[in-house]
């Protein structure tokens, strides 16, 4: 789609020896189009100030835009209110805050949480650490043998004592999708709260929060076309309600006396502190983006290219890919018999190719395919299928000059 | 390929990456390190035989890219035999050849074919961690 990879001046821009850059590391972080590039500088440039009480223009501006921004994520993961959206600095923000606010609280000795062997490091710390310190027990739901999450072991987890279950909607490492209504209405037999990792999911398929039922969800701007530094953290409003702030300070208050102080309602009541006013409109910019191009036709341009990557890929013999009919997302990993996917990773950046190398941020998982990293690939909307053929042959030069 | 990159996965580096030397684990040994990349999950144990303040032996097993890899082979085949000193001035040495912020030029500080091999990696910062990971551990015990 030329002219999608057009809006984004990278591509103009960036040449490696005179090379465009091949970049097929979007699982960590996408690029940028122009349209939140500007958003960014014109909110800088045009209407810059602070939101929340000032009465003058451009204050006036500033918050109309930081609220829009806020109503455009409410529409674009179909929540019902605007108080059920919280902007954070990021998914491991996210993550934090509501292991802070809402598990602590609640947690005691002998109680569980769950998460899946395919976490990433975000959404696996933070559970551990308040589960050490309450003592209370971590349990890792395990994969089946096709890297799948293994639906009747985690069945066979959930009791009373389970607090909450956190779960990855993508799997950043291997690309599969993990069917969370199934494991949401299992969970909640149990009463047991959901917090999704949705950090690789706005881009592969449109969110819904109700109709998936999660109670906590968890997305971060800079991997959906977005500024770095904005997040964002979905709770179902009587879980935001109810538990207390995420932050203490300035901007979260109704009424502060040397005795106590009253919270501000919701959603103000957990942003305390000047907020990332410039991330919210950069973000707000992305989801115009994502809305005009489609979130179904990016994600399905994506899988399409995941799905001609391992059929190309399979051609090199000494090649294993993982999760290789892992369905609709954008990731591919895989290892080359021989050669360490640093190696690997080396030489393709000296052909403009940038990928990922390494654990990926999910040691639980490399430790148990007993691999020490693999190389992944993972595609966007400017990606192409002439950037595949590049990768694959130049896989066959690493190959031969390596073994 | 480029020829830069070329550079640096010279012969000697990736026949030592192929076939290293003494790879595996030693048994009597007198000190155990473990070489470790958070960055990059690449993990060596090391092990050295010390006697009458002299390596007499020295060996490696672990996971690492071929730098990595190659680069710890050259570390325990060059200590066999030294004193704590020798190895010492050895490890400044070889930390120095690969420098990226060191202005000599890597023949005027080694005449070693082994060592030279990884000049290359001054060009290559993001790689420096392969190349001195093994060294600065055991430089940590001397
Ligand atoms: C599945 C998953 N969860 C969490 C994160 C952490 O996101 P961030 O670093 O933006 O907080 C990532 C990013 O790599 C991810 O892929």
């Amino acid at each position: 789609m030329p002219w999608i990879k057009s809006e984004f001046p990278i591509f103009e821009t960036a040449r490696k020896e005179g090379r465009p850059l091949i970049f097929l590391d979007n699982a960590s972080t996408t690029q940028k189009p122009q349209c939140v590039i500007d958003a960014i500088a014109g909110f800088y440039a045009g209407y810059y100030a602070n939101v929340g009480r000032g009465l003058y223009w451009p204050a006036t501006a500033a918050s109309s835009g930081y609220d829009q921004a806020r109503e455009k994520v409410r529409v674009f993961i179909g929540a019902s209110s605007k108080k059920e959206v919280i902007f954070t600095s990021g998914t491991t923000d996210a993550v934090n805050k509501v292991v802070n606010s809402f598990l602590l609280p609640r947690l005691e000795q002998g109680d569980e949480v769950l998460v899946s062997e395919m976490e990433h490091h975000s959404n696996f710390v933070p559970w551990q650490h308040a589960c050490q310190s309450k003592g209370a027990q971590l349990k890792v739901i395990p994969l089946d043998a096709g890297l799948n999450l293994d639906l009747s072991k985690l069945a066979s987890m959930l009791t009373d004592k389970v607090k909450v279950l956190a779960v990855t909607a993508i799997s950043n490492t291997l690309g599969v999708k993990n069917d969370l209504k199934k494991i949401i209405k299992l969970a909640h037999q149990y009463n047991i709260k959901v917090f999704v990792d949705a950090a690789q999911l706005p881009l592969s398929a449109k969110i819904n929060v109700q109709n998936m039922g999660c109670d906590f969800l968890a997305f971060s701007g800079h991997k959906a076309f977005g500024p770095t530094g904005i997040g964002v953290l979905y709770g179902k409003q009587v879980l935001l309600e109810n538990m207390s702030p995420l932050a203490y300070g300035g901007g979260m208050v109704q009424q502060v006396t040397i005795d106590k102080t009253i919270m501000a309602d919701l959603p103000t009541k957990h942003e305390a502190g000047t907020p990332n006013i410039a991330g919210a409109i950069g973000l707000a910019a992305a989801i115009d983006f994502i809305n005009l191009v489609g979130v179904e036709e990016i994600g399905k341009h994506s899988a399409e290219l995941r799905k001609y990557a391992v059929e190309r890929l399979s051609e090199i013999e000494g090649l294993t890919l993982f999760a290789k009919d892992a369905k609709t997302t954008a990731i591919l990993s895989f290892t080359i018999e021989g050669i360490h996917p640093h190696d690997i990773a080396a030489f393709l950046t000296e052909k403009g190719i940038a990928v990922r190398a390494g654990h990926h941020c999910t040691h639980p998982l490399t430790h148990k395919l007993d691999i020490g990293g693999t190389v992944r690939v993972s595609f966007n909307i400017y990606n192409s299928e002439e950037e595949v053929d590049f990768l694959k042959n130049t896989l066959d030069e690493i190959k031969s000059f390596f073994l | 390929m480029n020829d830069r990159l070329k550079a640096l996965y010279k012969t000697q580096i990736l026949a030592h990456a192929k076939s290293p030397f003494n790879e595996g684990v030693l048994v009597n040994y007198t000190h155990k390190l473990q070489a470790y990349n958070p960055v990059c999950g690449d993990q060596f144990d090391l092990y050295l035989k010390f006697e009458d303040n002299i390596i007499q032996n020295a060996s490696f097993k672990g996971y690492g890219c071929a730098i990595s890899k190659a680069s710890t082979s050259v570390l325990t085949k060059h200590l066999l035999g030294k004193t704590r000193s020798e190895a010492k001035a050895l490890i400044e040495l070889f930390l120095k050849v690969i420098d990226p912020e060191n202005n000599e030029s890597p023949e005027s500080i080694t005449s070693d074919d082994e060592l030279l091999a990884f000049t290359s990696a001054r060009e290559f910062p993001e790689r420096l961690t392969c190349a001195n990971l093994a060294w600065e551990k055991v430089r940590e015990v001397l």
